[in-house]
């Protein structure tokens, strides 16, 4: 850990604390980075990162410690101010305009855009700025939706260095790439970097930030466990610095095993996007299987794929012997899938209807008589699932949107429960914004659906709950599978270290 | 289509408004051939006269489609802008256009702080907005057309110049060029396309959406009640209700014009070509004596074609039927392959 | 939790610029207007001869009988998430000449079969606007003039006369009120059992609510969108038979401000635009309430236009109202 502050320092963090209520998110990190410099920063779900780059990026101020641009000490208080501070930031949910062209999007929205457009000279710019980041070969007045998310992740980079910024942060830029794609972004900053502008580097990809970072900075529960140089430190150590200690409560318990049986699903040659091909799974009733990655590693695809919602997925998706026709959701429901998105705000639940209308949503026709609905079975079922899911049925007349995460949760996959026709159960992030007690009831139902036979697929980024949960893993990187494992045979180095570098998996014919 | 570079398949869709105009244009040189009538000089006057104000209107409506909203008090604001430069015309005819425009500066001002600043959709404030922009317009004329004793602007208005123009369609066509000249050469532009294209990735990339959609607002409030003075003095009337047809002509030339519903397309010369493709078919129906009803047929219908391929979800499910169909394709082509293999 | 910075999108925030505070004044003020406007109104009409007199009230309740049955369309696609149908007021003229041509072939025959030309010029309209997600304030727009240009060719755009008056048993008048109005009240009620006691209500809802969600959950968007428009042009071809009956002949010219009143009513009835929310007999209160005021403003000597005009600031104002009470919920 250096003591002293670098004075040549493009930016520097003075041991900042940053508290939300009564999570301490952020607690006393230094962070610095100098001119040229690659510097990553690593840690895994609720370690700090993204308070982090808040504060750097003037979306979220420092309770303690102070903050240092270029030797002078600064408050950063607004993502306006932290342009003119020389700050750029690409984040991950891209901020480019697939309907303008790549020049327009490069000068869109500058703080010192002239009004009037000068052609030839943003010609001359935007080429610069173009080859720079190795895009030589691309015509500027192509619209951006014609790029790949590397194509457009390098023209938001673009954007960023025609601001003038010294400090580039760069938040999981990779995530979504192709190899090759992230070829061109690795030489992208790395003429970046050359100029003299300094790049933060934030990710979970640990090879990658071997590869192209000089220093890495690990944060675990909001402290700094080190610094140091990609040079004098291996993989297998980074993975120990995020993970921390083992306790030894982790160590594998096999959960229980579903009824075990034929198989139920089969899904061979899925190909989704631009990156997925070849995707099989072999999935037995009463099984538990977990699609093991970080973000980014197509199992969000793969779920929506065997859901009906990608309309351009190919493949084969079997349930008892009858095949799915993909792009329909309509068509998926009917064969016997329930479908748990990772958005449960976005595409999940009806935040303004009430719990009890969310929670009989999928089983109208089981309470009604005719066209009409039953009201009393509807309220009878509506208060068995409350009950199933662990809510106080006097809240069932409330409207989603006032229950906490946790709860809303709880209704999203409450809906699904006891009923016969589902045969295949997808959930994407189970318990995303749950806390542990909630994780704890989730996996509990999730468990008890499995043992009515039930054949669950679900993918998540955390790794106590892949191990908590799942019977069978399969761990995917870049949108293939790099693992196959049953339960009995992981631990969470394994796992982690799969998901991070792992190699894709040979497909079979 | 799939196999086009992008750089030329924007061209084609770019030039789709003037491919149109030109079809229609031969149409309509076609004339004397496939009817009893002919043309002359005059049907290009006539054209150029019909789409002087409706082609404002079209502007005006195209402009907040762009932005990716709705603005549905244009109509409105052209029977309120009418009104009150009649009213106020008496003497300088300027001075009512003038009261007209500033008149529209704070009905856009109003709607588009509403829209901007509290998040509500265009669609409900404009429309409230039309229904009390007639109901002012009503007030003040007294719910009766209200005549314009000053002749002589409507005179000098629609005199001939070089065979096929008029000062009005010479308005017209100034203030199109005006907006694309603006569209084009400054900024705004691109934040405009920007804000109708993906409002959340502008605002992330520093553009100031609310002041775009305040000025939004106010263009197409100026605008359309331009469009109503000029009107009104053409025909030495302000009448209180346009009706329906104006927003039919004006949306369904802003789409052919290559504006979309969804946001962040169009440009001003599209529009223009779109305004003058259905002002030369609606002439091209009044050589040929087809009967009202017809045109309204044609133009509904038209409208109607536009929307459906507009439509997102037709799109997809093209989009789909397209990719699996070569999917089944492929791997039919591959069990041909490998029965074939092992027949060898 | 997942995902670390990539949780959230770090950047602009993205609800519109006013912030917290200044919603709530605004609110604040909008609403204290209100109360006013509510206390000036009830001043009036305690000050205006003869607005609590027995054949003011019967006037104001008659006049809602039309427009009722429109805005319960106009209700049931505002609350699917369609916004509205421009087109409702002319299938109400439409279904109107309809009836009175079908009534040669007897009265029962001619109701039973304007309804369900009513219902199909809706589905059609409703299908496409579900299934292919097209536009539904343009699509409508455009079928008014398909209608238009139609009916002239149909009937040469002429009145269409009844053949004889066995019909007008639909104008009597029973305890003060005519029979429109409890008709009206007969859609209002089927209105709200559909959209409460069925299956497809709850859809509906749902659809409104989350139109994303509804897709996600397999629910046929084709079916459900034709269900909704076809409910609502079923709801304006019974209140064509009426109008048709009302002026013994009909005509194009019969659409009037019924569309726009309609949807006037539905929004002051507390409608969310974005769909999810409302109901149809709350929409019957919005459009007592416009009559009200109207009627009052009627009886104190202000012109039409002065009506109009207060009937579109009355909208604009409940819209962001109804909007901003909606978005203060807790999360």
């Amino acid at each position: 850990m250096s003591e002293t502050v670098d004075k040549t320092a493009l930016i520097s963090l003075e041991t900042v604390s940053r508290s939300f209520g009564a999570i301490r998110a952020v607690d006393g990190v230094s962070f610095d980075l100098r001119p040229g410099e690659i510097h990553a920063l690593c840690g895994h779900n609720g370690a700090g990162k993204s308070t982090v780059v808040k504060m750097i990026t003037g979306l979220v101020q420092p309770d303690e410690g102070r903050i240092v641009v270029s030797g002078s000490e600064s408050s950063i208080r607004s993502p306006q101010e932290a342009q003119e501070l020389g700050i750029a930031f690409v984040d991950q949910e891209l901020s480019v305009v697939p309907i303008l062209s790549v020049a327009d999007n490069i000068q869109l929205g500058g703080v010192s855009e002239p009004f009037f457009n000068r052609p030839g000279k943003t010609r001359g710019r935007v080429r610069e700025l173009l080859d720079m980041v190795g895009l030589q070969g691309l015509d500027p007045s192509d619209p951006v939706s014609g790029l790949s998310m590397g194509g457009r992740q390098l023209v938001e980079i673009g954007r960023a260095l025609g601001r003038d910024a010294r400090v580039l942060v760069l938040d999981e830029p990779t995530a979504t790439l192709s190899t090759a794609e992230i070829e061109h972004v690795f030489s992208a900053i790395r003429s970046v970097a050359a100029t003299g502008c300094g790049v933060i580097f934030v990710s979970h990809r640990l090879d990658e930030v071997l590869e192209l970072c000089d220093r890495v900075t690990v944060l675990r529960d909001g402290k700094l466990v080190d610094t140091a140089d990609t040079s004098a430190i291996d993989v297998d150590q980074l993975v120990s610095m995020m993970l921390g200690d083992v306790p030894p409560a982790a160590a594998p318990s096999l959960p229980e095993q579903g009824r075990a049986g034929r198989t139920a699903v089969e899904v061979s040659g899925l190909a989704v996007g631009a990156r997925t091909r070849g995707f099989w799974l072999k999935g037995d009733h009463g099984h538990v299987y977990a699609l093991a990655g970080q973000v980014g590693c197509g199992a969000t695809e793969i779920l929506r794929a065997i859901a009906g919602l990608e309309p351009t997925a190919t493949g084969n998706v079997v349930i008892d012997e009858r095949r799915l026709s993909l792009g329909s959701p309509e068509s998926a429901v009917a064969g016997g899938v329930s479908y748990l998105s990772n958005d449960r705000k976005g595409d999940g639940l009806f935040l303004g209807l009430t719990a009890e209308e969310n929670l009989v949503s999928t089983r109208l026709d089981d309470v009604s008589r005719g066209p009409l609905l039953n009201m009393a079975s509807l309220k009878k079922a509506a208060v068995g699932l409350a009950e199933t899911i662990g809510l106080a049925p006097e809240r069932l007349p409330e409207p989603a949107e006032n229950f906490s995460g946790g709860n809303q949760q709880k209704i999203f996959i409450g809906r699904t429960l006891d009923r016969s026709e589902t045969k295949l159960l997808l959930l994407d992030e189970p318990t995303r914004g749950v806390d542990v007690k909630g994780r704890m009831e989730i996996h509990k139902l999730v468990r008890d659906a499995a043992r009515d036979g039930t054949t669950v697929i679900f993918a998540s980024t955390e790794i106590d709950e892949i191990l908590d949960l799942a019977d069978d893993i399969v761990t995917m990187r870049s949108g293939l599978v790099v693992g196959r494992h049953p339960r009995s045979e992981v631990d969470a180095e394994l796992l982690l270290g799969e998901m991070t570098h792992g190699q894709p998996e040979k497909v079979p014919a | 289509m799939s196999r086009l570079s992008p750089s030329v398949r924007r061209r084609i869709s770019g030039g789709a408004p003037f491919l149109i105009f030109g079809l229609v244009i031969l149409a309509f040189l076609l004339v004397p051939f496939y009817s009893t009538e002919a043309i002359s000089p005059f049907n290009g006057y006539n054209t150029l006269q019909s789409a002087s104000s409706v082609g404002l209107l079209a502007l005006a409506v195209g402009i907040s489609m762009i932005a990716g909203e709705f603005d549905l008090s244009t109509v409105g604001m052209y029977a309120l802008g009418g009104m009150l430069a009649v009213k106020f015309g008496g003497s300088s005819p300027v001075l009512g256009v003038l009261i007209g425009m500033a008149a529209g500066v704070v009905v856009g001002a109003i709607q588009g702080g509403i829209i901007a600043k509290l998040g509500i959709s265009s669609v409900p404030v404009t429309l409230g907005g039309y229904i009390a922009l007639l109901g002012l317009t009503n007030v003040i004329s007294g719910g009766e057309s209200v005549a314009y004793e000053n002749f002589n602007v409507g005179l000098w208005l629609d005199q001939e110049v070089l065979t096929y123009f008029s000062p009005r369609s010479l308005i017209m066509l100034l203030a199109f060029v005006g907006v694309a000249a603006l569209l084009r050469w400054t900024r705004i532009g691109r934040d405009l396309r920007a804000v109708g294209g993906d409002r959340r990735a502008a605002r992330a990339a520093g553009v100031r959406t609310d002041r775009l959609l305040i000025g939004t607002f106010i263009a197409t409030a100026v605008i359309s009640a331009l469009a109503g003075a000029l009107l009104s003095f053409s025909i030495a009337t302000a009448k209180p209700d346009p009706g329906g047809s104006p927003l039919v002509f004006a949306v369904t030339a802003a789409l052919l014009g290559g504006v979309t519903l969804a946001g962040g397309r169009g440009t001003a010369a599209g529009i223009l070509a779109g305004v003058l493709s259905l002002s030369l078919l609606e002439e091209i129906f009044v050589i040929v004596a087809t009967p009202d009803y017809v045109s309204n047929l044609v133009l509904g219908g038209l409208l109607i074609t536009v929307v459906a391929f507009d439509a997102p979800r037709l799109r997809d499910r093209a989009i789909a039927l397209r990719s699996r169909a070569a999917a089944r394709r492929i791997s039919t082509l591959q069990s041909q392959r490998i029965r074939r293999e092992q027949q060898r | 939790m997942s995902g670390g910075v990539s949780g959230t999108a770090v950047g602009a925030p993205e609800h519109a610029a006013a912030s917290r505070g200044a919603r709530r004044i605004i609110l604040l003020i909008l609403q204290g207007l209100v109360a006013v406007a509510a206390l000036v109104i009830l001043a009036g009409a305690i000050t205006t001869q003869g607005f609590f007199s027995l054949d003011n009230v019967q006037a104001i309740l008659a006049s809602v009988g039309f427009v009722g049955m429109v805005a319960v369309g106009m209700t049931v696609i505002m609350i699917s998430g369609s916004f509205v149908s421009m087109s409702l007021g002319t299938q109400a003229a439409v279904t109107a000449i309809f009836f009175i041509w079908a009534l040669k072939f007897g009265v029962a025959p001619a109701i039973a079969t304007t309804i369900v030309f009513g219902l199909v010029i809706g589905a059609i309209q409703g299908y496409a606007i579900g299934a292919f997600g097209a536009n539904p304030i343009v699509l409508t727009i455009a079928v008014v003039a398909v209608i238009e240009g139609l009916v002239v060719v149909f009937s040469s755009g002429g009145t269409q006369t009844p053949p004889d008056n066995a019909y007008t048993f639909l104008n009597d008048t029973h305890f003060g009120l005519p029979l429109s109005f409890y008709v009206m009240l007969g859609v209002v009620a089927i209105g709200e059992l559909i959209m409460r006691r069925t299956r497809f209500g709850k859809q509906v809802y749902m659809v409104g609510d989350n139109p994303l969600a509804a897709y996600v959950a397999g629910l046929p968007m084709g079916k459900i969108g034709a269900g909704v428009f076809g409910l609502a042009g079923a709801a304006a071809a019974v209140a064509g038979i009426m109008l048709g009956a009302y002026n013994q002949g009909a005509s194009l010219l019969l659409t009037g401000s019924l569309t726009y009143d309609a949807i006037a009513a539905t929004l002051v009835g507390g409608t969310l635009v974005s769909g999810g929310k409302g109901s149809v007999w709350k929409t019957l209160v919005g459009a007592l309430v416009i009559a009200t005021i109207t009627d009052l403003l009627l009886l104190r000597g202000y012109s039409n236009g002065v009506q109009i005009m207060v009937k579109g600031l009355l909208v604009i104002v409940v819209v962001i109202v109804v909007h901003l009470r909606s978005q203060g919920r807790p999360s």
